[in-house]
């Protein structure tokens, strides 16, 4: 019973420290319409800050919690609402969430150039000592942990329930204008927003650090609050009392689950479904969240979309790319940079723009954010070095199928739901398969999973300059798919879905089945680049596929421009050549170019000045003059007159 | 297009194509809508008016799918729609355009009606996705002088039908201009094509007036009246009165949640209480000066047209 007791309170005390995060989420998402990627990587700067001050610079802890989260979050807050968020007002929907993301992979590049790794960092709790009731030790510090969550909690109800600065602040994402018309800033409003979302990103971090009773890691900090965005779903981002209970189920749940399942777990499992718990506790509630309700928001995108290649274009320019990789096999044949041939890192690019290829279709066209391709890559490797031992025809087609199925898996609990929730369910879907899959030391094996070249009969690509064209005749047909659908009728449905999916329902067409359908095909795709990355490396290891790395390359992608293959191809090129030369800094630099772009719709290759017109492209698509049916007999369905079904 | 008188008819006789009866939607402790009935035949105009805040563009939403009545139901002929979610009741022969622009922004116009003439055509059939690639030969085409199957690409049937379309509503020429690019007016022609690509049983049109000139919106009105004598009903929300007055046969009028007048418009232009409500004139000389402007649908001496009037 004691032990009971003593779960409960420890339970309590860790939701309390995921309710103050979760609500700083909701105050953030309700005031600006944003949902803050960088929730989690606020609180593990704070947290690492908190250590600096107090353990290594021995500063009272008054005084370093007063410069953390007074001067420290609430300036960094405001200073994010001016200078990243408010100049997003009217860009694309996914944008934010690029910026947010950008804003987390600085912090935490920041954080491992500043805190090094390697080094092991323990947080003393603010108040020492414990006492005991009803037969059970309770520290102070859990106790004051409640506390503050408790007070919290009823600081933001009086706040938005009682104030007619918080009645200001509910306001403004629905009818910012309106706001306006009333002699209150609507700019003003959402960045108290986002100082109260820093306070409590930064207020839970401190908080938490002491709980870690390995010390503090960059990842772990960051990573923590995914427990926080279960609870922040289930209040539906907008219910601060349900926020706050659902993250107290949530702590009481997992804490429970790891003192009486986990100990009749072999070793191996106990560590996977500590890592893959957030994510099953974020998934079950993103799939017991009611439907949102399809909504006419008359807002018209004005964005200018990329020009699509025809297939007479395209062809010309996937065979001149053909011709370039041909001569670059046979002039660069022998030469290395940082010890890795130069195909081996073109090979490299050709995998990864197939991944961005598939944020192309996904993310440019349909609108649908995606954290996980990199997951499918590895899960794609994983199948091709499983298959038939390794370099097999049949693993590339089963790595395919495998994440494609899985894609629609992952996918489906969130059709019903706006995109932002599909972007949080693959962030939960990378981070689970990254540290309860990946890391298992039984799926790649201590010295990782071989996977050998590609063997046909009669034919071996087991050299490196076969090995390098193979992949880019893969990566070249991907290409081709890519625009292929882009000019399809599913293309049109793509962006069209995207655009207005009040619209694209009104005309008879499925939103569900449209976005599963494009989200399995962009994973297998992810699936099959993963494959093929396998037989580039020959071997595949346990932080090949970690979440960070695949945020960044997002990041990239839409940095070069999310809506053209020539975007997905140059981030490629950029995240392999990065890797080799600044690979502790990427982040910084995906972050930093995430926020230079902007609103930028079309990323660096949307720059008009960029622009040159090949002299073999031609305008927009003729049209027959044959004739058709009357405009009466088309409109009012005469016999034959529409389009085939 | 030649000009269309409307002559009087027989409604009893026409079949209902949409029924929607005893339809209530609260949003909190707000009822947008008490009790709406409402009838459209086939065959005829019908009209939705009432003052800005009346619950019509709720009971659009309600009619198309877009929101669940908390109570009451909605028929297509004898099929009841009213849980039914909105791609399925537009397959069934229901389109509807929007008082907020609700365009596919980065397509051209064109591209927006192919996707309404396409929506039935299943995408993952490889005679639909061989059209992508061109290297591979397609069938016949509409360049070839006959009806195609194959929905796609340059001279097929899709892209010339929505040119067609196009020209109907009075876009010739402006088929790969950028939807979101397009004045208001225009945009909301691209709506209406867009929603008869899919040769629709009943066609909803939530304000498709605004942003028309006086000859963009006699054309329209030709347009309507052309539709409903070819089968279709339309039931039409506009704010226009001299449009209403004039094509509609029928017409019901919507105030705080509830038909408070329904009649053809004749009937509607005399009802007392339409005047009152709708109009909110206080006295009998308002009134009189009111009825005038329900009448003809002119600016009245102070230059104020019934447009300005419901607005206010």
């Amino acid at each position: 019973m004691s032990d009971f007791l003593q779960f409960t309170v420890f339970g309590v005390m860790l939701g309390a420290g995921y309710a103050i995060a979760a609500t700083g989420l909701v105050v953030t998402y309700t005031t600006s319409g944003v949902f803050n990627f960088a929730q989690g990587a606020v609180g593990m700067i704070a947290a690492f800050g908190y250590w600096e001050l107090v353990s290594a610079h021995h500063q009272p802890t008054l005084v370093a919690l007063l410069i953390i989260l007074i001067l420290g979050a609430s300036i960094a807050g405001a200073f994010v609402e001016r200078v990243l968020m408010r100049r997003l007002h009217g860009a694309s929907a996914e944008r934010p969430v690029m910026v947010t993301l950008g804003l987390m992979v600085i912090l935490t590049g920041v954080a491992s150039v500043v805190w090094s790794p390697t080094v092991q960092r323990t947080v003393e709790p603010m108040v020492n000592g414990q006492f005991r009731l009803v037969g059970i030790n309770i520290q102070y510090q859990y106790v004051l942990i409640i506390g503050v969550a408790v007070a919290v909690a009823i600081g933001l109800r009086a706040l938005f329930h009682s104030t007619r600065t918080g009645y200001a602040l509910r306001a403004v994402v629905d009818d910012p204008e309106l706001l306006a018309m009333s002699g209150v800033s609507p700019n003003r409003m959402s960045q108290y927003g986002w100082i109260l979302g820093f306070f409590m990103a930064a207020l839970s971090g401190v908080l938490l650090a002491p709980t870690q009773t390995t010390g503090i890691s960059i990842e772990a900090m960051t990573l923590l609050v995914v427990s926080g965005y279960a609870a922040a779903i289930v209040g539906r981002l907008k219910n601060i009392p349900v926020t706050f209970a659902a993250a107290i189920a949530i702590g009481l749940a997992e804490n429970y689950i790891l003192n009486y399942v986990e100990p009749h777990l072999s070793s191996q499992l106990q560590t996977d479904v500590t890592s893959a718990l957030p994510m099953v506790f974020l998934f079950i509630a993103l799939v017991t969240l009611p439907s949102v309700r399809l909504r006419a928001v008359g807002r018209l995108t004005s964005m200018r979309a990329p020009r699509v290649a025809s297939g007479k274009e395209s062809l010309i320019a996937g065979g001149a790319f053909m011709v370039v990789a041909v001569v670059v096999a046979v002039v660069f044949a022998n030469t290395e940079f940082n010890g890795i041939t130069l195909l081996d890192l073109g090979g490299l690019v050709m995998c990864l723009g197939m991944v961005g290829l598939s944020l192309v279709l996904l993310t440019g066209y349909s609108g649908q954010v995606s954290l996980c391709q990199f997951s499918f890559m590895g899960i794609g490797a994983f199948v091709m070095g499983k298959m038939a031992g390794g370099g097999s025809v049949l693993g590339l087609l089963a790595a395919t199928a495998v994440c494609a199925g899985l894609g629609a898996l992952v996918a489906l609990p969130t059709i019903r739901l706006s995109d932002l929730y599909l972007a949080l369910a693959t962030f939960a879907f990378a981070d689970a398969v990254a540290t309860g899959f990946f890391a298992d030391g039984r799926i790649y094996g201590a010295g990782g999973l071989q996977i050998g070249r590609i063997v046909l009969p009669h034919l071996s690509f087991g050299g490196d300059k076969a090995e390098f064209l193979l992949v880019t005749v893969f990566f070249v047909l991907s290409a081709l798919l890519v625009l292929a659908i882009r000019r399809s009728l599913f293309g049109r449905r793509l962006v069209a879905v995207n655009d207005s999916p009040a619209a694209y329902a009104t005309v008879g067409l499925n939103i569900g089945f449209t976005k599963v359908a494009v989200f399995a095909i962009a994973a297998g795709m992810a699936g099959l680049a993963g494959a093929l990355y396998g037989t580039v490396q020959n071997v595949v290891g346990t932080s090949d596929f970690d979440i960070f790395p695949g945020i960044i390359f997002v990041l990239f992608v839409t940095i070069w421009s999310i809506r053209t293959v020539s975007g997905a191809f140059l981030a490629a090129v950029t995240y392999v050549v990065l890797n080799q030369v600044w690979p502790s800094s990427i982040g910084i630099f995906a972050g930093i170019g995430i926020i230079l772009i902007g609103r930028a719709a079309n990323g660096i290759l949307g720059i008009e000045a960029l622009h040159v017109r090949l002299p073999w492209a031609k305008g927009g698509g003729s049209t027959a003059s044959e004739p058709t049916p009357a405009f009466t007999e088309l409109a009012l369905g005469g016999e034959g007159s529409r389009a085939a079904g | 297009m030649p000009p269309v008188e409307v002559e009087p008819r027989d409604l009893e006789a026409m079949t209902a194509v949409l029924t929607v009866s005893g339809v209530a939607v609260r949003f909190g402790g707000v009822a947008a809508l008490s009790d709406a009935n409402l009838l459209v035949r086939e065959g005829t105009v019908t009209g939705l008016i009432g003052p800005n805040g009346a619950g019509k563009t709720t009971l659009f939403n309600v009619i198309s799918g877009l929101q669940v009545p908390d109570r009451g139901s909605v028929s297509l002929y004898d099929t009841d729609i009213t849980r039914m979610r909105p791609h399925r009741r537009a397959r069934l022969g229901l389109a509807r355009t929007f008082q907020r622009l609700e365009l596919f922004g980065t397509l051209s116009a064109g591209e927006n009606v192919q996707v309404g003439l396409e929506s039935s055509v299943k995408w993952w059939q490889w005679r639909h996705m061989k059209k992508a690639f061109p290297w591979v030969r397609s069938g016949r085409s509409a360049a070839d002088g006959q009806r195609s199957d194959e929905p796609t690409g340059p001279g097929s049937l899709a892209v010339v039908t929505s040119d067609r379309l196009l020209e109907g509503v009075g876009l010739g020429g402006m088929s790969a201009d950028q939807a979101s690019a397009m004045p208001t007016g225009l945009a909301r022609m691209v709506e209406l094509a867009r929603a008869l690509a899919m040769a629709p049983k009943v066609l909803l049109l939530d304000e498709p007036g605004s942003g028309l000139d006086d000859a963009e919106a006699q054309a329209l009105g030709e347009l309507l009246t052309t539709l409903a004598r070819g089968g279709m009903g339309v039931l039409l929300v506009e704010h226009d009165m001299e449009l209403v007055m004039r094509i509609c046969d029928y017409i019901y009028v919507l105030d705080f949640g509830d038909v408070i007048a329904a009649g053809t418009p004749e009937e509607i232009r005399k009802d007392p209480v339409v005047q009152a409500a709708y109009l909110g004139a206080v006295t009998d000389e308002e009134a009189a000066r009111d009825a005038r402007s329900l009448d003809d649908g002119a600016p009245d001496a102070a230059g104020q047209g019934p447009d300005e009037a419901v607005h206010g």
